[in-house]
């Protein structure tokens, strides 16, 4: 899968856990706090992610994560996302 | 000072409200089945009263879903009916507001997952904690309806709920606070729980093939309880000021008592449950033979029931003869924490409707149980005072005393 393709469904995913956004507003640069995602929400958020994408993010690596495309560039560079769960 | 039960809420293996349930209780209906939630093939306890087609989606979002466990969500199911049914509890400051809850396990479904998922060195979901801590359910329900005041969680095994209904009675008495949810919860038909109680030799396992007839209080041949899962809730507050603020009042919470074995960790003791039963009845301001249905522990326990009877026997004599007593076990196994908040529903619905709900699979009672259990079909009667007792692992007997609003 091409970045593009991961970059849809990191979106896709995004949309899915952030009930109170608008998905269609939902883009790469958006950041978790404008996203209304609180400290906690966003540990939820990425161990859903460990799940969906099959990938395992390392923790002094994600303390820097701030926005969708940090999830996207990880996911790109780490796993093979031909293992991804949907 | 007159405390009253304002409002009531269930979720229960036969019923989804307290209408539902009521009608299911009086007809009889069975809930233990096969255990659908997970693949109990390898138990020797295969069945349980499961809750069927319970979608938390109906009350919670998907946030909400991922931070409670399933006991914490059929907690806030039973404790939106009690608060709708109880016409909300505006009347009172957020502050005077408070949650008194029971639960034996708490969040044992996700203690169970997530030990499994870091057993096999996989991250284990970051609200595992707060989803796990036996207090998470009332939490959320002070969360979503806005209670302030105190928040207490009881955990005392299988009585969790009967001491948890008990604290709410004493907090109003005290003025400690103007309205109480209270009531118990319990979601625990998990792998390494029914593991733990089958090496008690605690569980019924010789019905595996024949379910609906496994949860048998009283019965000869029952060998063990059945597991449940379930909430009640019930709301509570002083009559002066239900009456004042225009509520319905189905009954009063006349009496609560309590005592320890101090004997035995898991064996039953006919000392501690009649003292617990004694001491209800005396905090009501009646004498036992006031007493006419007892809701009974009841588990289908093999000494567990015939130790209820004898105890019932040495602290109302003669008088328990007159006592009609049921189990509501027969039909939806034992919901541990729960149970005595689900007992407590049945007893005020026995007050306000004169039925009691039957004993089911009591074809041939034991010998040694050897009282009026109302066998097999409800029963007629006109009642005024009812008795609700549970008893839980660590010696604790407990038994609350129900009367009719006017009594």
């Amino acid at each position: 899968m091409n970045t593009e393709n991961i970059e849809a469904k990191v979106i896709e995913f995004i949309a899915s856990k952030v009930e109170e956004v608008d998905a269609s507003t939902i883009t790469a640069e958006s950041e978790f706090e404008a996203l209304g995602l609180d400290s906690m929400d966003r540990v939820q958020l990425l161990f859903d992610a460990e799940e969906t994408f099959g990938v395992t993010f390392k923790d002094d690596e994600v303390k820097s994560f701030h926005c969708v495309k940090d999830i996207i560039d990880y996911i790109s560079n780490h796993q093979p996302v031909s293992s991804a769960k949907n | 000072m007159r405390i009253v039960v304002t409002g009531m809420g269930i979720v229960s293996p036969i019923g989804s409200s307290v209408d539902e349930f009521w009608n299911a209780a009086i007809n009889g209906i069975n809930g233990i089945g096969p255990i659908k939630s997970f693949d109990a093939s390898n138990n020797r306890s295969r069945i349980a009263g499961e809750v069927k087609d319970f979608d938390p989606k109906s009350l919670l979002s998907n946030k909400q879903i991922e931070q409670t466990d399933r006991f914490t969500q059929l907690a806030v199911y039973a404790a939106n009916q009690a608060i709708i049914d109880a016409g909300g509890l505006d009347h009172y400051e957020p502050r005077r507001r408070a949650v008194s809850l029971g639960s034996g396990m708490g969040g044992f479904a996700t203690f169970e997952s997530s030990a499994e998922r870091r057993l096999k060195n996989r991250s284990i979901p970051p609200f595992t904690v707060p989803r796990t801590m036996a207090n998470s359910a009332a939490a959320w329900i002070a969360t979503i309806h806005e209670l302030k005041g105190a928040n207490l969680t009881c955990s005392t095994a299988c009585s969790s709920g009967g001491n948890a209904i008990g604290m709410g009675l004493d907090m109003l008495r005290a003025g400690k606070a103007d309205a109480v949810v209270t009531g118990g919860a319990e979601a625990c038909v998990l792998p390494l729980t029914i593991s733990g109680f089958e090496a008690l030799y605690a569980l019924s396992t010789g019905f595996n093939d024949n379910a609906q007839h496994a949860s048998r209080p009283f019965a000869k041949g029952r060998d063990g309880f059945v597991m449940g899962e379930g909430a009640a809730i019930l709301v509570l507050e002083k009559e002066d000021t239900a009456i004042r603020r225009g509520a319905s009042i189905y009954a009063q919470l006349a009496g609560y008592g309590c005592a320890c074995d101090a004997a035995h960790l898991v064996a039953p003791d006919i000392d501690g449950q009649v003292a617990a039963m004694t001491a209800a009845i005396q905090d009501a301001g009646i004498t036992p033979d006031s007493i006419d249905y007892i809701n009974a522990h009841a588990t289908s326990t093999p000494l567990g029931d015939v130790i209820e009877t004898k105890a019932i026997r040495q602290l109302f004599g003669k008088h328990a003869e007159n006592i009609i007593i049921s189990a509501t076990k027969s039909m939806i196994g034992h919901t541990i924490g729960a149970s005595a908040a689900i007992g407590s529903i049945a007893a005020i619905q026995s007050l306000r409707t004169g039925m009691v709900h039957p004993t089911i699979n009591l074809e041939e009672a034991d010998p040694e149980c050897d009282l009026n259990y109302a066998p097999n079909t409800a029963f007629a009667k006109t009642l005024n005072t009812a008795l609700c007792n549970a008893f839980g692992f660590g010696g604790n007997n407990v038994s609350l005393v129900f009367s009719k609003p006017n009594v």
